[in-house]
């Protein structure tokens, strides 16, 4: 406490100020040494912590770091220590609230006077949001008495001249000479040369005026060391007022010197490592708002460094961004008036090039116990970057934000354990459940037990392999539908390649499956008729050149069939081969072989299968050519009347159908059956399932079909 | 030609012109043929009251497999052959000769020499 008492010249300002600047910012700061203890942190790397200030020197911090940014935060550590440079770390941490913060961390190599490395200086401001300054003071006295507070005071008394004429044990112990060799020598002898121009006039002064008075000097002991005192300094007067010797109080303060000398060196290098991290910091007179601003204060601001380093409160405002200026002002303004810190984010234009940046700052007001004035002080820095980095984001996300929610395609990302993360509206469209049902939901709520195994084998496979996979699952949607998906699906990883989570984009396929699938049946089918259509023209072939028929005779029998087959299948086809007219495929089969005038064709339409519809063509178009060559239509009144009707019998409908002619030649029935007779009572009667019979009557040819109602027509 | 005379083949086919087709073939075999019929209610009346050497089975019948047929034939030891166009042997009888269809005198042949030889 001995330098506190009055009189006494102040420490002169700077390091402490220094500390209790770094102890009001709200960004960690912290000293390691060689061996990566701590030697100092600062306030808020203590309160971020919530421990002991002793605890939070020795204070593991890998164990609150985020487990996701532990891997790579503490390699990073180990890389830029190992690098003796400057190097940054970004991450989560955990406060002493238990809540995330992101820090941003700048650690610089120490170096002493050798420029040996002696550890590292950091810093570590909180990006997360801007975080109230918590201020308090330190004790300083206490923190200073720890220099001194062991001192006991020395006496020396001089003559006039400066003639030693008495001292104490202390002060020969102090200034390092005997009592003898004192009485013998003059008080400017032993101060170091460099003190003797600064002392003298004060004792002169004092000899001539009276004028007490308090400093610092060297003195030089007579084993050559220098030893500093602060010597209290006043006249001692004879009764009558005359002055007739000088006394000194001294003490030995070399012990502070050399602390404050360490700790200037201190401030020194923790203001490099704090410049180098890109923290201006200001300390401002709270009556005149002008101060010290560090140099790089005036270079955030681009303008030129002033030799005094002071800047005032008015040289900030003017290079802060019109559109932010009162927003500024009045927290700047509120924190002077109330004490209350503040944390902003604005936009400075440059002096030199007008260029825009953005600036965080914490500003705080640090009032003093006692008599002296309160002070401004705090810290900027340039955030332009991480502004435009958020920008840029914020912008790739919207733009990804658009695409995820128009795409057509299905979008879906997953945890590894398949629970949904997100769906797009597309998914929510097409499965048919809300949003909320989905997300929340695993893959498999919505596949059916094989289909979940496609999809994990699929997953297993890129866990081992990585890359995309390419597959089709069928996924049910809300009403049961299945909905075949092809999906291309990756795993996301972190930093470190490590898988976090799958992104998979589908596509639905189901139309585009039903329609090959649609496409097969139609090959395959066609592949069957027309295998069934050689094999019915292989039979019609061998029917026709069967036996001794003359070949010019059993062409023409041959073409007729084939045509008629052929005229068939036209109706057929366009019909698509679905259920035909039996009128139309009577009708088509009868015309190439008469005019109409000379058929009657009469009866219900009714719809006959493509199957039965050919054989009835070919047993018309055999009864045809019978009546044109031996039958009514070889002679020209001649006529043919096919009739049919559905007759009830045995509580069934069935088939009645005849074919008549008339006005003919006379009928003999047949010795030898043919191909026609054949293909007609024995073809059509089995392709009908009733009876077919031909009754050659004198008159005319009859023949009837009792048969089921065709398959069809009922 | 004569190998099989007296040979009862049951023939099942329902196009009529095909049936005809390949009784005539299995006539000029030497066989008997049995049917034709092209429904599988009167095939397996057949199979199951005829006597019977072999038989040809077309798989088709107007939209009904001839499988019934088939196990008829199976039950009572009678050996057969699958007829069809384009396809493949019935679900349990893979290992059975198939005739692809249009019927030709030496596939028949052929599958009755496999069937009884």
């Amino acid at each position: 406490m001995i330098e506190a008492e009055p009189g006494h010249e102040p420490l002169p300002v700077g390091e402490d100020e220094f500390r209790m600047i770094a102890d009001s910012a709200p960004v960690a700061v912290w000293v390691t040494r060689l061996d990566r203890t701590r030697s100092f942190v600062n306030r808020a790397y203590v309160e971020f912590l919530g421990v002991p200030y002793d605890e939070a020197l020795a204070f593991d911090w890998r164990r609150i770091i985020h487990p996701e940014d532990a891997a790579r935060v503490l390699a990073q550590s180990v890389a830029g220590e190992a690098s003796l440079e400057t190097f940054d770390l970004e991450g989560r941490y955990r406060n002493a609230r238990g809540e995330w913060r992101w820090l941003h961390s700048t650690s610089s190599p120490r170096r002493d006077a050798q420029g040996r490395h002696i550890g590292f200086i950091g810093v570590a401001h909180d990006v997360t949001e801007a975080k109230e300054a918590e201020l308090a003071l330190r004790d300083r006295e206490a923190q200073l008495s720890a220099f001194i507070a062991q001192s006991t005071a020395g006496f020396a008394q001089v003559d006039l001249e400066g003639h030693f004429t008495l001292v104490n044990d202390r002060f020969c112990e102090i200034a390092g000479w005997s009592r003898d060799e004192l009485m013998g020598m003059r008080m400017l002898e032993i101060t170091h040369p460099d003190d003797r121009d600064r002392n003298r006039p004060l004792f002169e002064r004092a000899v001539a005026v009276g004028t007490p008075y308090t400093h610092e000097k060297r003195y030089i002991r007579k084993d050559g060391s220098i030893v500093w005192v602060n010597n209290s300094v006043s006249v001692i007067r004879r009764p009558d007022g005359e002055p007739f010797g000088v006394l000194a109080v001294t003490l030995d303060v070399t012990r502070r010197r050399e602390a404050e000398a360490r700790l200037r060196k201190s401030e020194e290098s923790l203001r490099l490592a704090t410049e180098s991290a890109g923290m201006a910091s200001w300390e401002l007179d709270l009556e005149t708002l002008e101060g010290e601003w560090s140099p790089n204060r005036f270079d955030l601001l681009g303008m030129e460094r002033r030799a005094d380093s002071r800047g005032s409160f008015d040289d900030w405002i003017e290079r802060v961004h019109p559109e932010d200026r009162e927003m500024v002002r009045t927290a700047a303004q509120r924190c002077l008036r109330t004490g209350r810190p503040y944390t902003i984010e604005y936009r400075v234009c440059r002096a030199d090039n007008r260029e825009e940046r953005w600036l965080q700052s914490h500003g705080s007001r640090i009032d003093y116990e006692g008599k002296r004035p309160s002070r401004f002080v705090g810290v900027s820095f340039d955030i332009t970057d991480r502004k435009r980095a958020e920008d840029e984001l914020r912008e790739s996300e919207a733009r990804f934000r658009t695409i995820f929610e128009q795409a057509n395609d299905f979008l879906v990302t997953t945890t590894l354990d398949q629970v949904i993360t997100s769906v797009n509206p597309a998914v929510v469209a097409a499965l048919g459940y809300a949003e909320d049902e989905i997300v929340g939901a695993k893959i498999g709520d919505f596949m059916d037990p094989d289909q979940l195994a496609v999809a994990m084998a699929a997953f297993e496979h890129k866990l081992r392999e990585g890359g995309t996979t390419r597959l089709s699952v069928t996924v049910r949607a809300r009403d049961g539908r299945p909905l075949i998906w092809e999906v291309n699906s990756r795993l996301t990883a972190d930093a470190e390649g490590n898988p976090t989570g799958l992104h998979a984009i589908g596509r639905d396929v189901t139309e585009a499956k039903r329609a090959e699938a649609h496409l097969r049946l139609l090959v395959d089918e066609l592949n069957h008729r027309v295998k069934n259509t050689l094999a019915i023209v292989q039979g019609i072939a061998q029917q026709s050149f069967k036996g001794a028929v003359d070949p010019a005779t059993a062409r023409r029998a041959f073409e007729g069939r084939l045509a008629a087959l052929s005229e068939a299948h036209n109706l057929l086809t366009r019909e698509h081969w679905g259920a035909v007219s039996m009128k139309q495929i009577i009708g088509d089969a009868v015309a190439p072989h008469g005019d109409a005038a000379r058929f009657t064709i009469g009866g219900p339409d009714l719809p006959i299968l493509p199957k039965t519809a050919i054989s009835l063509a070919l047993a018309m178009h055999e009864l045809s050519t019978n009546a044109v060559k031996h039958g009514a239509l070889s002679q020209p009144e001649g006529h043919v009347a096919i009739r049919w009707t559905c007759v009830e019998r045995e509580g069934r409908t069935r088939l009645a159908l005849t074919w008549e002619e008339r006005g003919g030649p006379k009928v003999t029935t047949p010795t030898r059956r043919g191909f026609g007779t054949r293909m007609i009572e024995r073809g059509l009667a089995a392709e009908l399932g009733g009876a077919v019979v031909i009754d050659f009557r004198p008159e005319g040819l009859v023949c009837t079909v009792d048969a089921p109602l065709p398959e069809g027509a009922e | 030609m004569n190998t099989w005379r007296g040979l009862r083949v049951l023939v099942v086919e329902d196009e009529p012109v095909v049936a005809m087709c390949l009784e005539d073939i299995l006539d000029g075999l030497g066989c008997e043929p049995v049917g034709p019929v092209g429904r599988v209610a009167e095939g397996l009346a057949l199979a199951e009251r005829e006597n019977l050497g072999a038989a040809i089975l077309d798989i088709n019948l107007a939209g009904e497999r001839s499988t019934p047929i088939a196990e008829a034939l199976r039950r009572r030891g009678v050996p057969f052959a699958f007829a069809s166009g384009y396809g493949t042997a019935p679900e349990g009888f893979e290992t059975w000769p198939l005739i692809e269809k249009p019927y030709r005198e030496a596939d028949i042949d052929a599958a009755l020499k496999a069937l009884l030889g």
